[in-house]
């Protein structure tokens, strides 16, 4: 992945692979104008997403590889109260994809949707 | 045999995109036509009386999907058009641009309309209520520092206007006929707590309130109560409650009551009609009641049994009924259908706040109101899901997670147990 690419091309898709619940891999764009969240229902992907991406219902768990999720900001409070409790939940991986807002550093992350409750 | 006309979706809100939606990913290939007598992009309604009306707060608020959407799913959209009238024999729509459409099988999701306050001077300026982002973008315009902002109804679009306007530097008076706030649908723990809530914030509450009358010139000036009291006020907002839009269903003959009427796959009495959504009443699975639900879990778990009964599927096992509302930052989360007989249950101290209030119904776990204390949320919508059965003792006691409250009861198998534990 390339940071130096930024200053003279328009911004573009990233791209994302995820593994659904199960087990199939699906190939995506990002929008820049969209949350991971709305990057993985518009493309079809079994979030329900039920609170609009308001960190509220937590159908939107996936986990991210370590080295992704490291890059990332910190959990918020509500964030983290409703992943403990979530199935499968890891401490370091967990995330609420609604909270994850497009970045560069994210092109062709590998993203998957934790198991139903 | 192909088929040659669409499904007819008439409401683009919550609901109706959500069918059409489902239907793409469930495979569906024939068209697909929204119909919406709003003349936007299908929008959020949750951020309407809570971050938009907030200063600074973008006029731009979120989309349900954005246009790329539509196009790129072969979703067909006519909006600022309305549906009125239903040829059932025919199978066909008459819409307001004069054109008939004909569908394959339709779908009503037309949500509800802010129930209008009955008084006299209820059509001043100034009176206002909030349905749409237009109802926002002018209610937004209106709360400036300084207005006197009289609010009709302590529910939780009142509440969380109270809240936007209190933020605003407005003065705001709840005038509620009841004697505590959201009395439909919590307990008086929880009323009270966001009552004292609203009160630190500058929130005044008048109970047993009943609206007699507005006064004024042109504008609101004046709200009089039953027992004479008169209140300056230039804003004045209803918040009293909704009203089906079902003149569609019953115009056609369609069965409603309060509600266009539907089974489990949200047909009505037309098996060529369908009703999702607000716009619907229909038997609880969990305790058989007769309910209309005003929220999103609902919109979409509906929409998911109509999209799969029209594609030939099955649909996905719903979430519990759930709602949330954030009012001065405090987020109440409440899971499952309280009934007012069900035992209540204070877990946690409501001063430090952050507690729960669980609900049992003959020993289960019907519903749950949780404030600032998602884990309990999370927790309990999975034992509601199970019908769990609580020991009272130990769901009283924060210090022990909800999950371990559960009793042993002679009615129920270690399996069972073991189940609603994971
Ligand atoms: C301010 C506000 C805040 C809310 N906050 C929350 C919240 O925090 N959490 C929650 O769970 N729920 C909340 N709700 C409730 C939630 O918005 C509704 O449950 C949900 O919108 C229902 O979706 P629906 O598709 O049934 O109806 P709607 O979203 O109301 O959509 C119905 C659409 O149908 C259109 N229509 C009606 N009649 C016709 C016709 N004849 N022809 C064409 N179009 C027609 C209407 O214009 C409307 O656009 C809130 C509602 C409001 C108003
Ligand atoms: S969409 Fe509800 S928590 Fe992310």
């Amino acid at each position: 992945m390339s940071n130096t690419s930024m200053s003279n091309t328009a911004i573009s898709n990233n791209t994302l692979t995820v593994v659904d619940r199960e087990g199939a891999t699906h190939d995506l764009e990002w929008e820049p104008d969209q949350s991971m969240m709305e990057a993985l229902r518009d493309n079809d992907l079994p979030v329900l997403a039920s609170c609009g991406g308001t960190a509220s219902c937590a159908t939107c768990h996936v986990f991210l590889e370590q080295e992704v999720f490291d890059t990332l900001e910190e959990r918020s409070e509500d964030e983290l109260e409703l992943l403990v409790e979530a199935k499968g939940y890891r401490e370091c991986g967990s995330r609420l994809s609604c909270q994850v807002g497009f970045s560069r550093d994210l092109n062709g992350a590998t993203v998957t949707l934790a198991p139903e409750e | 045999m192909a088929i040659q006309d669409p499904v007819v979706i008439v409401g683009s809100g919550h609901s109706g995109v959500a069918v059409a939606a489902g239907l793409r990913t469930r495979g569906w290939g024939g068209g697909i036509l929204l119909i919406d007598a709003e003349n936007e992009l299908p929008y959020e309604r949750p951020p309407l009386s809570k971050e938009l009306l907030k200063d600074g707060a973008p006029d731009e608020s979120a989309v349900l999907r954005k246009e790329k959407f539509y196009a790129d799913k072969g979703i067909g959209r006519l909006a600022g058009v309305t549906a009125e009238s239903i040829d059932r024999n025919g199978r066909t729509v008459l819409l307001s641009n004069g054109t008939r459409q004909a569908y394959h099988r339709l779908v009503i999701a037309t949500g509800t309309r802010a129930r209008p306050l009955t008084v006299p001077g209820a059509g001043l300026a100034g009176v206002r209520s909030l349905r749409t982002r237009g109802d926002a973008l002018e209610l937004k315009q209106l709360l400036v520092p300084g207005a006197r902002v009289a609010i009709i109804g302590a529910g939780y679009i009142g509440l969380e206007v109270a809240a936007a306007a209190a933020a605003k530097g407005c003065e705001v008076t709840v005038l509620e006929f009841q004697d505590r706030v959201m009395s439909r649908v919590t307990s008086a723990p929880v009323s009270r707590h966001f009552e004292q809530l609203h009160e630190r914030h500058g929130v005044r509450f008048v109970f047993g309130a009943a609206v007699t009358s507005i006064d004024g010139g042109r504008r609101a000036e004046r709200v009089t109560l039953a027992d004479g009291t008169v209140l300056p006020a230039d804003v004045v907002l209803a918040g009293i409650g909704v009203i089906p839009n079902q003149e569609l269903a019953a115009g056609a003959g369609i069965d409603c009551r309060d509600g266009i009427l539907v089974d489990g796959d949200g047909r009505t009495s037309d098996p060529a009609v369908y009703a999702s959504g607000d716009v619907t009443r229909f038997t609880s699975p969990i305790d058989g009641a007769s309910q209309r639900l005003e929220c999103i879990q609902n919109a979409l778990a509906q929409a998911d049994c109509v999209a799969a009964h029209i594609a030939g599927q099955v649909a996905a096992e719903p979430e519990i009924p759930w709602f949330w509302t954030v009012q001065h930052g405090v987020r109440l989360q409440t899971a499952g259908v309280r009934h007012p007989e069900d035992q209540v249950i204070v877990r946690g101290e409501p001063s430090g706040g952050k507690f729960s209030v669980v609900y049992l119904r003959d020993g289960r776990l019907a519903a749950v109101d949780t404030i600032a204390n998602l884990s309990d949320f999370r927790t309990a919508k999975r034992l509601i899901g199970h019908g769990a059965w609580i020991d009272p003792l130990l769901a009283a006691d924060p210090g022990i997670p909800l999950a371990e409250a559960i009793s042993g009861t002679p009615n129920h198998s270690d399996a069972d147990l073991t189940a609603a534990r994971s």
